[in-house]
């Protein structure tokens, strides 16, 4: 098209060369840890952030290299903590254990209800998987014996590390950014697999993807699976990090949901360190909104998210990092 | 017998509350294609506008779609220039923003009320008209009127005026109208001002139904996107009867399975529809692809 555009070296990179620069992330998201590690407020802000920025990264998996809108993961979270919450309270499973049928569960459900529903492209498919939420939600409050109705039901607090329950903070902590680890790990191996590419060619292009041969349906089914998992897995964590869980918690958009999509599509979709860029923005200067405003302006939180997502929409729709790449490029082709 | 006759009273009644919240969002997503999630804080605002009409003048709600239709129809057009027309190439954008027009809404109306429940009065609050054995409220009885009336006229308004042609022509193909000398912009600004002024209407004829909320739109938007795709998108009459299929999908399902069920079974019907036949009941030409296929 342009100058710029045909000037564009395309990054490829490897596996390989997407550690170190993990590796320093994951150091820095510690070293932040270890300088708060005397204040439990922040440490438990930080184990949120962490929880919400694997949560965000897992479904880019779907959403950012599939291209595949999902606005329904928290029915694969809740299945999640439902799992565990239900293993753990009726046969003293410990969630370490208890995280594979989770994990293992979702995937399935997953790719069971997506098989049909990929058939839609674009805001349809979006729209489909808001109205499964739905269908979850009521289907959560009447099967009340695994999900305790309505009132939602709790674990006991029971110490220990096979159960996943402290009493510092900063072993929460730890935790959630080992689930950050692994679900970073997972995505740099697929940004570079053949897995990711086929991915990412479905996402630009679903007619020439099929075209060149890529099985459209089942690399979004796999995508679909994997995604789904490792949200599971978040919600395994989640179980045992607050306690207690009611279907709308677990189900609410703008707890779970669609807040997901909103975190990832700020903070960059499609990119590997977008979601959990835009976790440690948000999750943090909701939290701040919510004790400053919480009293005065109800909903004073939400209002500004709602206003990000508009702007975020309209004048940054590769998200933060995505436009910083698209800057760098320039910059770069600018001075080849 | 009476039970069915009473479910089936139900059905219908509600049937229209859908119908008439539905018939805006038609024009919207159906015919322009635009997936608004804000469409049920439209909806909201014509609630809280009949509230606040009556606060102001003592005004029954009956009479204000006189302030609230306009004041709405403006409020979708400056919505629709200033944040959706820059977005009409990115459905998946469009979706982000209307999310966040949602949230603002909610949350604003929210940090207003500080989250107390209003209700107004009418002087039709308590009327009812009987119907054999069956006493049915007037305001419903009303809702149901008016979602008959509004749906006619929108189907004569898009069948014979000469704006109403302009709709349908940008609908079938935005790029052929424009070589008509059809001014593109202009018609989707004015259908989206039409939908969000409907949307109104309904909320001011819904207002002595409901206790208002800052999140009651919600309750109005995936029944209203599951109108319109079983009615078929585009289709007025479609929404129409996509209203009662829904309503009384509603009620027979309250009553003959769970309560608490009714609404899954709703959703998984829509699902179902959107993912073997997403032309719907009445499909327009062209949109039984709509679904599958994407968007530009």
């Amino acid at each position: 098209m342009t100058k710029t555009e045909l000037s564009r070296t395309p990054r490829i990179g490897s596996f390989a060369g997407e550690l170190p620069v993990l590796g320093a992330v994951l150091a820095a998201l510690g070293l932040v840890l270890l300088f708060y590690s005397d204040d439990s407020f922040t440490l438990n802000t930080l184990a949120g952030t962490f929880l919400f920025a694997g949560l965000a990264t897992s479904w880019n998996i779907i959403g950012g290299f599939g291209g595949q809108f999902s606005l329904g993961h928290s029915v694969f979270f809740a299945i999640g903590a439902y799992m565990t919450g239900n293993l753990f309270l009726k046969y003293e499973l410990s969630p370490w254990i208890s995280l594979l049928p989770a994990m293992a569960l979702a995937a399935a459900v997953a790719m069971l209800i997506s098989w049909p529903v990929f058939r839609l492209r674009g805001p349809f498919f979006s729209i489909a998987t808001l109205a499964l939420t739905e269908v979850a939600m009521a289907l959560a409050v009447y099967f009340s014996t695994w999900t305790g109705g309505a009132q939602g039901f709790s674990v006991p607090f029971k110490r220990g590390l096979e159960n996943m329950i402290f009493a510092e903070r900063m072993n929460n902590a730890l935790l959630m950014l080992g689930y950050v680890a692994v679900t970073l790990l997972i995505v740099c191996w697929l940004r570079h697999s053949r897995l990711g590419y086929s991915l990412q060619a479905i996402r630009d292009n679903e007619d020439t993807a099929e075209a060149a041969g890529i099985a459209v349906l089942r690399t979004k089914l796999i995508g679909m699976g994997l995604s789904a998992a490792l949200m599971a897995a978040g919600g395994s964590l989640y179980m045992m990090y607050v306690r207690v869980v009611d279907p709308y918690a677990l189900f609410s958009l703008f707890d779970v949901g669609v807040k997901v999509a909103m975190i990832t599509l700020i903070g960059g979709i499609g990119t590997i360190y977008g979601p959990l860029l835009g976790t440690l923005l948000l999750i943090p200067l909701e939290n701040l909104l919510r004790a400053e405003l919480g009293a005065s302006v109800p909903g004073g939180n939400l209002l500004v998210l709602g206003v990000l997502l508009v702007l975020t929409a309209l004048y940054l729709r590769r998200g933060i990092i995505g436009s910083l790449i698209g800057l760098a490029d320039r910059m770069k082709a600018a001075r080849a | 017998m009476l039970d069915v006759l009473n479910i089936l009273t139900v059905g219908v009644l509600l049937g229209g509350i859908y119908a008439i919240v539905a018939v805006g969002l038609n024009l919207i997503f159906g015919v322009i294609r635009v997936v608004n999630f804000a469409q049920g804080e439209f909806v909201t605002f014509g609630l809280y506008g009949a509230y606040a009409a009556q606060i102001a003048t003592g005004m029954d709600p009956y009479l204000a779609p006189l302030i609230v239709v306009p004041v709405l129809f403006v409020l979708g057009a400056v919505i629709y220039i200033v944040i959706l027309r820059p977005l009409q190439n990115d459905p998946m954008m469009q979706v982000f923003a209307t999310f966040g027009i949602l949230m603002v809404s909610q949350n604003a109306i929210l940090a207003l009320t500080g989250g107390v429940a209003y209700s107004v009065q009418s002087a039709f609050i308590g009327m009812s008209v009987s119907l054999g054995p069956i006493q049915i409220g007037l305001s419903r009885v009303i809702v149901l009127a008016v979602a008959t009336l509004v749906t006619a006229a929108v189907a004569l308004y898009l069948r014979h005026t000469r704006n109403g042609k302009a709709i349908r022509a940008v609908a079938q193909d935005r790029t052929a109208a424009r070589l008509m000398g059809i001014r593109v912009e202009t018609v989707y600004t004015l259908t989206f001002g039409i939908g969000a002024a409907l949307a109104g209407l309904a909320g001011c004829l819904l207002s002595p139904l409901y206790t208002m909320t800052p999140q009651i739109g919600m309750n109005f938007i995936l029944p209203a996107f599951a109108v319109v795709v079983l009615g078929g998108l585009g289709s007025v009459l479609g929404a129409f009867v996509g209203g009662f299929v829904v309503g009384l999908t509603e009620a027979l399902a309250g009553f003959y399975l769970d309560p608490a069920l009714k609404h899954a079974v709703i959703f998984i019907v829509f699902i179902a529809v959107l993912v073997v036949r997403p032309s719907g009941l009445f499909g327009v030409a062209g949109a039984e692809e709509v679904g599958l296929r994407d968007q530009n």
